[in-house]
């Protein structure tokens, strides 16, 4: 079980990361736990999740994020 | 190929939509992943879902969630609903639809947030999941069949 988290340093990182990514794995999925980075860029939120569990410490929580320019932003109608 | 039939009366002001049975827990993979290193998870919980072809994305109320202790992925993106936006938080989860023969999703990422006063759902099916069926309505007959 993991407790809610704010992943601060993970979304530090990714920020600090973002625009590179994007030049050169625009779509791909990342995992991120504290400032280590999962090795590799994924084509599925599935195969960044699986990565992580290989690579991370699960009794916290990981981030998984695509690498795109902008937030995603989900709508509901 | 698996085929339902959901009971929808457009005409019923207190009819939310067409709603279907869930099981919601986390992925198999977390689960397994965690289990190796002695963690617990909860059972399972079978929750009602409405087919929500405005969602573009699979939304479960932060209380079941919660409730469930999915794994979190993410924390503070948004949700646009109605023009305001809401904070969200992110999940890798399972979802599967018992009784059905429906394909199950697993993983699938999952989005939380609060539900207000929402008494009939706990979970949005998104166009992430809908995408995957064919699904039609017959109004005349009050009936939202889906088949995969």
């Amino acid at each position: 079980m993991t407790s809610p988290t704010s992943f601060a340093i993970e979304r530090k990182v990714f920020e600090e990361h973002r625009e590179k990514w994007f030049r050169s794995n625009p779509g791909k999925y990342v995992a991120i736990q504290g400032d280590v980075v999962a090795s590799g860029f994924f084509d599925t939120y599935a195969e960044a999740l699986r990565a992580g569990l290989r690579e991370f410490d699960v009794s916290r929580g990981f981030l998984v994020r695509q690498v795109r320019l902008a937030e995603q932003v989900y709508v509901v109608s | 190929m698996a085929r339902v039939n959901l009971h929808w009366d457009p005409s019923n002001p207190d009819d939310p939509g067409p709603c279907i049975d869930v099981i919601v827990s986390n992925s198999a993979d977390v689960i397994e992943a965690g289990r190796a290193i002695g963690l617990e998870y909860p059972e399972p919980r079978k929750m009602t879902a409405l087919l929500d072809t405005g969602a573009s994305v699979t939304v479960i109320s932060k209380v079941f969630a919660n409730h469930c202790k999915l794994f979190q992925t993410n924390e503070g993106s948004e949700i646009t609903a109605i023009g305001a936006q809401h904070h969200c938080w992110e999940h890798a989860g399972a979802i599967s639809f018992p009784g059905t023969g429906l394909r199950a999703f697993d993983p699938i990422r999952i989005v939380s947030a609060v539900f207000v006063k929402e008494r009939y759902y706990a979970i949005l099916i998104g166009r992430d999941i809908l995408r995957n069926w064919i699904i039609t309505f017959d109004a005349r007959h009050k009936r939202v069949t889906i088949e995969d």
